[in-house]
């Protein structure tokens, strides 16, 4: 049998369905991985090695009673540290959150460990999943398997890098506005964003509610699907919940005859030169399956990410209202009276990118304000829904990079309007609604990962893994970093 | 539209949120910058255009449920997180002054 971490996690729950391997082994194998490279890393802000040890026991004991087991049976998860699990600490990698310890569990986390998922490890992220990098973690950054010097990308960067890395075979990530699939491209993994709704947002700290959506960042698409059987179900305690039968996704390395690929040529004219050879070879691969490539006009996403900068601070800065210093979290040392205690525990609690929103947010909702900004991004936004419905009027999924170039060095703009037009290629599926996955597509000069984007019609989350599978199945650029081997 | 140091107090009372004198200018040029980016909205035409409220459309319907009081969180566990409790409950400074 091949090293634990260089299966894919389906591969590994067979193995260990089929007794090659203990849980225990499993999850004694991957805490010594995450043991060993998490300082260097920083993709961890704990570490469950107990709950991991005890759940593997449990397993084993499980199997060895021939009772049933899960479809995530073995797989070590990792949970990215904005969802809860039940007596284990969210910090939301935020000072406000330093000690406090879930009273209840995300959905996402339930529906993994009741599949028997060994669940392992809390993952860093950019404070509150405000950021694109993972600097603006209140704690430490996390860095790219692939060059230390550069950033995992984020806000799902610890899961980028644990999956990438392999401390983990599966992590989850949110993504707001690109959160999980530019991570997943910068360190060269699968990242999947399902339809708006399709998984519970239930246990999630809430960021911008009506364009959060978790999803799964694996090796394999195949691992990503299977992920999506077991989370995108209903949840009656998440009102946007797709009140839809839970899916299942089969797959096939062939496309179907006569499907059609949209790119928005227009809306990509200014990619380098390096990008632009690398998306082609993507689209090329395509073609090779028997695609059909046409244009497609979605100028309107030039306006992207004014529209998501109003609409994502906006609900950003009303979710944030929540921490106050009274009920949980930190409260101020130096506070006389509740007014002090809300603005100085808010002062101390959060850091600057957070503030940053809060206070833009504010001012698009404020009186005077909320028709010129939040109520006119609204409409932008509807023409942006109507522009990807008239797109999939004539195709079936939409290719884009992942973003403008490959990871970045660490402290690279110091103008966080610059890190924000990093995004202009993920937001506008968050503002429709849309599933969409990132997929390794190759190598830059530097041998850092890119990555290449599938965009689906809402609700066809299976089309879209199957096309992602399709060209992963025909391109296989997926590696292990060289130094995690 | 101009963004300054007044409009920035009005909205630190607003949020409740205080902020060093350093972060208030690193605010104030951020915010600035931001709010310029986003005026080229100004010129798009949403005359007849609808504010999207919920993206998928199709789906769109109330989710109603019974009124029952469940058994969700002990007080127990909510107050294991209150930064400060006294008899079972979380305290607060006075907020009523005597007359």
């Amino acid at each position: 049998m091949k090293r634990l971490h260089h299966l894919s996690a389906l591969e590994l729950r067979n193995a260990f369905l089929n007794g090659e391997v203990k849980a225990v082994e499993i999850a004694d194998f991957f805490l010594k991985r995450i043991q060993k490279n998490n300082k260097p890393l920083g993709a961890f802000l704990s570490i469950l090695e107990s709950r991991a040890l005890f759940k593997a026991e449990a397993l084993d004991k499980k199997r060895a009673q021939n009772k049933p087991l899960g479809k995530m049976a073995g797989v070590p998860i990792a949970i990215k540290d904005n969802m809860h699990i039940s007596g284990e600490i969210t910090t939301c990698a935020s000072h406000f959150l330093n000690n406090y310890k879930a009273p209840f569990d995300a959905t996402v986390s339930r529906l993994l460990e009741e599949e028997d998922a060994i669940l392992i490890g809390k993952t860093n992220l950019d404070e509150f999943a405000m950021g694109s990098s993972n600097e603006n973690s209140a704690y430490f950054p996390a860095h790219n398997p692939w060059n230390l010097k550069c950033v995992p990308g984020g806000s799902s960067g610890g899961s980028s890098a644990a999956v990438s890395a392999r401390l983990a075979l599966i992590a989850t990530g949110s993504d707001t506005g690109g959160s999980i699939r530019q991570p997943a491209g910068f360190c060269g993994i699968v990242g999947y964003k399902p339809t708006y709704g399709r998984v519970s947002r239930y246990g999630l700290v809430a960021f911008a509610s009506s364009l959060d959506q978790i999803g799964p960042m694996t090796a394999t698409v195949a691992d990503a699907a299977l992920t999506m059987e077991v989370i995108g179900r209903y949840c009656p305690h998440d009102a946007t919940s797709l009140d839809l039968p839970a899916e299942s996704y089969p797959l096939s390395p062939e496309l179907e005859p006569g499907t059609v690929i949209g790119v928005p040529w227009q809306f990509l004219q200014d990619l380098q030169p390096e990008m632009k050879a690398n998306f082609m070879a993507s689209v090329d691969a395509m073609k090779q399956l028997g695609a059909h490539v046409v244009d497609i006009d979605l100028e309107v996403l030039k306006y992207s990410i004014a529209v998501y900068y109003i609409l994502a601070t906006a609900e950003a800065s009303t979710n944030l209202a929540r921490f106050d210093g009274i009920r949980y979290g930190v409260r101020s040392k130096n506070a006389k009276n509740l007014d002090e205690i809300y603005e100085f525990s808010r002062q101390e609690g959060f850091g600057r990118e957070v503030k940053k929103r809060i206070m833009l947010g504010t001012y698009v909702l404020s009186s005077g304000y909320q028709d010129a900004y939040y109520k006119k991004a609204q409409k932008v936004r509807t023409l942006m829904v109507e522009a990807f419905e008239k797109a999939f009027a004539i195709c079936d999924t939409i290719m884009m990079p992942v973003a403008p170039s490959g990871a970045f060095e660490h402290r690279s703009f110091h103008d966080p309007l610059q890190m924000y037009l990093q995004d202009i290629f993920t937001i506008p599926a968050n503002l429709a609604g849309l599933p969409a996955i990132s997929v390794p597509s190759g190598y830059d000069k530097r041998n850092m990962p890119l990555g290449v984007q599938f965009i689906g019609p809402q609700l066809c989350d299976v089309s879209v893994l199957q096309y992602a599978y399709a060209y992963e199945q025909s391109t296989k650029h997926t590696q292990i970093p060289p130094n995690y081997v | 539209m101009s963004f300054n140091n007044q409009t920035l107090d009005h909205l630190k009372k607003l949020c409740k949120l205080e902020c060093s004198p350093e972060e208030d200018q690193n605010i104030l040029e951020s915010l600035t910058r931001i709010l310029e980016y986003i005026t080229q909205l100004d010129g798009i035409d949403t005359d007849n255009v609808k504010p999207c409220r919920y993206v998928l459309q199709g789906m769109m319907k109330n989710q109603m449920r019974d009124d029952e009081v469940k058994d969700l969180l002990s007080r127990e566990q909510f107050l294991a997180n209150a930064p400060d409790q006294i008899g079972g409950m979380i305290r607060v400074p006075p907020v009523m002054k005597n007359p």
